[in-house]
């Protein structure tokens, strides 16, 4: 039969119920700005009524414990978008360097190559005046050092890439090992009934870092989650984890080894370490071998104009330009110091004759299909709408971003407001459950005092 | 549905709209240019790079057929020297032919036009900021020297090369003729009809004279066509330089349009960012710091 004992053994229950629920909120409120905190609910449960004699009593309640609240599927959605963000920020970044060698602002190829153009013509009316045969000399000279500066440029914008392959191999093999060890506690916490919602939020948060690193594709067993890279190679198997490694390739870039030894560099997508390879391995070797495609063919054309013509010492026209390997054209490209120019077609100091098949090389088309300037201008806006796309599809991603994780915070994030409420709402309930305690305490001494005169 | 709680990435990323667009505007204000780098506007960058090789050709252009014209001028004015001096002669040998003139008087013309053909020499050696006129390509060396063994007592050490001078993409102007060409042609020599005068003179006798001043007045005529030429090129390097001075502006006010900022509209950006930006600013300022928490009275 119920009595005051059971009373009181409610009142405790219900205080240490709202004593619990209190620190879930106050934790909640602590963590309300902690980077991948999930909040925490506190589970209450109603103990089971008993029948004794006929009698039925109420149970009380308990505290099962506190659930955090996650979305795994929106967690998943933001892994994604964050390794797609991740790769154009990359790119982005580094494109944004490129494009400043390709801006007209004097020390670049389109400048160099007016100054060039501009020179021949006025070498066409004073053909023999030895100054304007060194201004003209001089441009030609500038011209194969806006080529070497636009391909230094753009390998150390490559070499920056490669340095960037390493750190990011290590880093994402730090993460793995940390995911590891956190899903085996995870396994231990949640074999013995508890929740692990703080394990798990450090897991989540981790994840979330390396699909930042590199694209990812998570799947769950009952062993545990799996995490791969986009074209499976194992990083993390439930508390065992997989390291990439990074060798130097024949290309001398370093290129990425999984566990089991493939080279997995060319199918690396996503996140920072996919942006770097795209970078290095593709948009960068495509600007260079158009360079250097223009200056081979440009330097060809106008040593072959050179030798139609004679100097005005009268010796024959020699090659202005000197390309010392036609694969780093660009980079190579130089004028020998005993260039002179061949303004002469017939020999004579006075004849401008050859000056017209130089500045040819200008306006007529090279090999390509193009002529200099239009190669050179169509690489220009390649590597312009390059970068705005870089820069366009980061602002894209990031608005798709943002609107998941604002529904991941609608789910997990931490409500002061609604925290207050349930600060409110547990302190009143705690203090109902203690003034059930005293009142107990009043009846208990009521009943002791029957049949007594004195009181206590 | 439960609403999401944290404002701040949400307010972070209108901030950081906000500062972007001022940037830029505030970077199209400063620096006058819409384009500043490639990926501004790609298709701009493109052309700016074709704009940027003609504007310094056209310049350059426009220089040479200054300095082209002032050539072709010279040697123009070279060549009506040339005229006047052979009219000249031909007016004395005409004299001269006049069978009642003395042999002194006819000899004392004969100096004259000795004279003459002295001067039509020193036009022939005409020279332009030190390079001859008249000597073909072979322009450093003086054309006509003297040479006693040469029947007109003279001789050429030009070539008959041409030069032509590029003052458009695809337009060269030749801009001389060789003396060999205007004065020591194998058909009509202007030097030799005039030496021919001069023996004839220094002769006497009446119808050599007259054989050798219809010999000049055959030059004269083959003069005045060759100048054509010279007339005919400074048409031309005139109605090309004002074609040029009009694809100058052309050029200029492509390259405005390409990369230019309308000043006024820039402003107008300008301040319209200012203006979201500062809201932007007051709202988090707002939003971010009220909770419940204002409102609820402390428990005493």
């Amino acid at each position: 039969m119920g009595g005051l004992s059971t009373s009181l053994l409610i009142g405790v229950q219900a205080l240490e119920a709202n004593q619990g629920a209190l620190n879930a909120t106050s934790n909640n409120i602590a963590n309300a700005d902690t980077p991948g905190y999930t909040r925490e609910v506190a589970q209450f449960t109603e103990t089971p009524e008993s029948e004794v004699n006929g009698e039925v009593l109420g149970g009380g309640v308990s505290l099962t414990g506190v659930q955090s609240v996650r979305d795994e599927l929106l967690n998943m959605q933001i892994d994604q978008q964050t390794s797609a963000q991740s790769s154009v920020d990359t790119q982005s970044t580094s494109l944004q360097q490129v494009q400043t060698y390709f801006t007209t602002t004097g020390g670049d190829i389109a400048s160099a190559l007016s100054s060039f153009s501009s020179s021949l013509a006025e070498l066409s009316a004073n053909s023999s005046s030895t100054a304007v045969q060194q201004t003209a000399l001089a441009s030609g000279q500038n011209l194969a050092e806006a080529f070497n500066t636009a391909a230094t440029g753009l390998t150390t914008v490559q070499s920056a890439a490669d340095t960037q392959v390493t750190q990011t191999v290590a880093q994402i093999n730090t993460l793995t090992s940390q995911i590891a060890s956190l899903n085996g506690q995870l396994w231990q916490l949640q074999a013995s009934g508890q929740d692990g919602g703080t394990v798990q939020d450090q897991r989540d948060e981790d994840v979330q870092q390396l699909s930042q690193l590199t694209g990812i594709s998570i799947t769950q067993s009952s062993t545990g989650e799996t995490i791969t890279t986009a074209n499976g190679s194992p990083l993390v198997m439930g508390s065992q984890s997989f390291s990439l490694q990074t060798t130097t390739g024949s290309n001398g870039m370093q290129q990425v080894i999984d566990s089991s030894g493939n080279n997995i560099t060319s199918s690396i997508q996503g996140g920072q370490l996919g942006g770097a390879i795209q970078i290095r391995d593709q948009t960068i070797p495509s600007y260079l071998s158009q360079l250097n495609t223009l200056a081979s063919q440009f330097s060809t054309a106008f040593n072959a104009a050179q030798a139609q013509g004679y100097t005005s010492s009268g010796a024959q026209g020699g090659a202005l330009f000197t390309v010392s390997s036609a694969a780093n054209a660009a980079s190579t490209i130089s004028v020998s110091n005993s260039a002179q120019i061949a303004v002469s077609s017939d020999g004579s100091s006075g004849s401008n004759g050859n000056v017209a098949n130089l500045s040819a090389t200008l306006t007529n088309k090279l090999p390509s299909g193009q002529t200099a300037a239009d190669a050179y201008a169509s690489l220009v806006y390649q590597v312009g709408n390059d970068t705005s796309t870089a820069s366009s599809n980061s602002t894209a991603i990031g608005d798709n971003l943002l609107s998941l994780t604002n529904q991941q915070s609608a789910i997990s994030g931490v409500n002061i407001d609604e925290e207050t409420t349930n600060l409110i709402k547990f302190q009143t309930a705690y203090e109902a459950a203690a003034r059930i305690v005293s009142t107990v305490q009043a009846l208990g001494t009521v009943t002791l005092d029957m049949g007594t005169t004195q009181s206590y | 549905m439960r609403v999401n709680p944290n404002l701040v990435p949400d307010i972070l990323a209108g901030l950081q709209q906000s500062q972007t667009t001022l940037n830029q505007a505030l970077e199209q204000v400063s620096t006058g240019k819409s384009v500043n780098v490639p990926s501004d506007n790609p298709a701009a960058a493109s052309e700016i790079v074709q704009n940027t090789i003609e504007t310094a050709n056209v310049d350059q252009y426009t220089q040479n057929v200054t300095g082209v014209l002032s050539q072709v001028q010279a040697a123009s004015s070279a060549l009506s020297s040339v005229e006047s001096s052979l009219t000249q002669a031909i007016s004395l040998g005409t004299e001269g032919a006049n069978g009642t003139e003395s042999t002194a008087n006819q000899q004392s013309i004969a100096s004259q036009v000795q004279g003459i053909l002295n001067s039509v020499v020193t036009q022939a050696n005409t020279s332009y900021e030190g390079s001859y006129l008249f000597g073909g390509t072979a322009s450093s060396q003086q054309p006509y020297t003297a040479d006693s063994s040469s029947p007109t007592g003279y001789t050429y050490n030009g070539n008959s090369g041409q030069n032509s001078v590029a003052v458009g993409d695809s337009t060269n102007v030749q801009v001389n003729l060789p003396g060999s060409q205007i004065f020591s042609n194998s058909t009509t020599n202007v030097l030799g009809s005039l030496s021919a005068l001069v023996t004839a003179l220094q002769g006497g006798n009446s119808s050599a004279i007259g054989t050798a001043v219809s010999g000049v007045t055959t030059a004269l005529n083959y003069v005045s066509q060759q100048s054509i030429f010279y007339a005919n090129a400074d048409s031309q390097l005139n109605s090309q330089e004002t074609y040029l001075q009009q694809e100058t502006v052309n050029l200029s006010s492509q390259q405005t349009s390409l990369v230019g900022v309308n000043m006024a509209q820039a402003a107008i950006n300008l301040s319209q960012a200012q203006t979201d930006n500062s809201a932007a600013l007051a709202a988090a300022a707002k939003v971010l710091p009220d909770t419940l928490l204002n409102y609820l009275v402390a428990p005493s």
